[in-house]
């Protein structure tokens, strides 16, 4: 393997890393994102699925 | 997410349902990079009925009457899907009563642990749980000895051997 394929492994086992360390509220975020770009494609092959509703922050009134 | 949660805090409160803790791939997520689901896998201890059944209707009931309604195997709860899973082996039950304590933000939560995780991926044994095991080997911080005792006592040492191999 090439020394630049070995670079780009790395870098991406270094992300999956990171991404592994995030906090549990910001995965569930992630995922959230996963499904909104996943759902259309998987609605497309006829499948069932439902994007999360994250939860309402209620702001403080500027 | 946060409200779904205090939702099943509040069925555990009452007495709806014994014991809950978060599995599957939402399960996994809390320790490897997050993975794809449109469930949330929750994992219950069932009061058992008067007949010795352990039944999800009552669950269900209690939820209808909370005004959230089933939707195929799940339960819409403020957004999300939840699917539940009466715990139905020795592996589950230990797995739910050892469940990892946590936040999710303000509210708390209960997450199977990894190794417990693991395990249930072996005995599971579909090409996903596989795939996620090499997942958790990657990336989660494991109790190596708790995963090696609690596979030999379960009887998934050799599967569990022949997958990572």
């Amino acid at each position: 393997m090439s020394a630049e394929m070995n670079r780009l492994i790395a870098a991406k086992e270094q992300r999956r890393h990171r991404l592994a360390a995030m906090t549990f509220p910001e995965k569930v975020r992630a995922v959230v994102k996963l499904q909104e770009m996943t759902a259309p494609l998987l609605r497309k092959q006829g499948r069932q699925v439902r994007v999360w509703a994250m939860d309402r922050k209620i702001l403080p009134p500027a | 997410m946060e409200q779904t949660l205090k939702v099943l805090n509040a069925l555990e409160r009452d007495g709806v349902l014994g014991r809950y803790a978060i599995g599957g791939a939402m399960g996994a997520t809390f320790y490897v990079e997050p993975l794809l689901t449109f469930d949330l896998d929750v994992f219950v201890l069932l009061p058992q009925s008067d007949s010795g059944l352990i039944t999800l209707s009552p669950l269900y009931e209690a939820l209808r009457e909370r005004g959230y309604q089933e939707e195929a195997e799940c339960v819409l709860i403020e957004g999300v899907p939840v699917q539940f899973l009466p715990v139905y082996s020795a592996l589950l039950e230990e797995a739910l009563r050892e469940a990892h304590e946590t936040l999710y933000e303000q509210t708390p939560a209960r997450v199977l642990r990894a190794e417990h995780l693991i395990a249930i991926c072996v005995q599971t044994g579909r090409d996903k749980d596989r795939q996620r095991v090499r997942t958790f080997l990657e990336q989660a911080s494991l109790d190596r000895s708790l995963l090696a005792d609690t596979l030999q006592r379960h009887g998934l040492e050799a599967k569990f051997q022949s997958w990572i191999q």
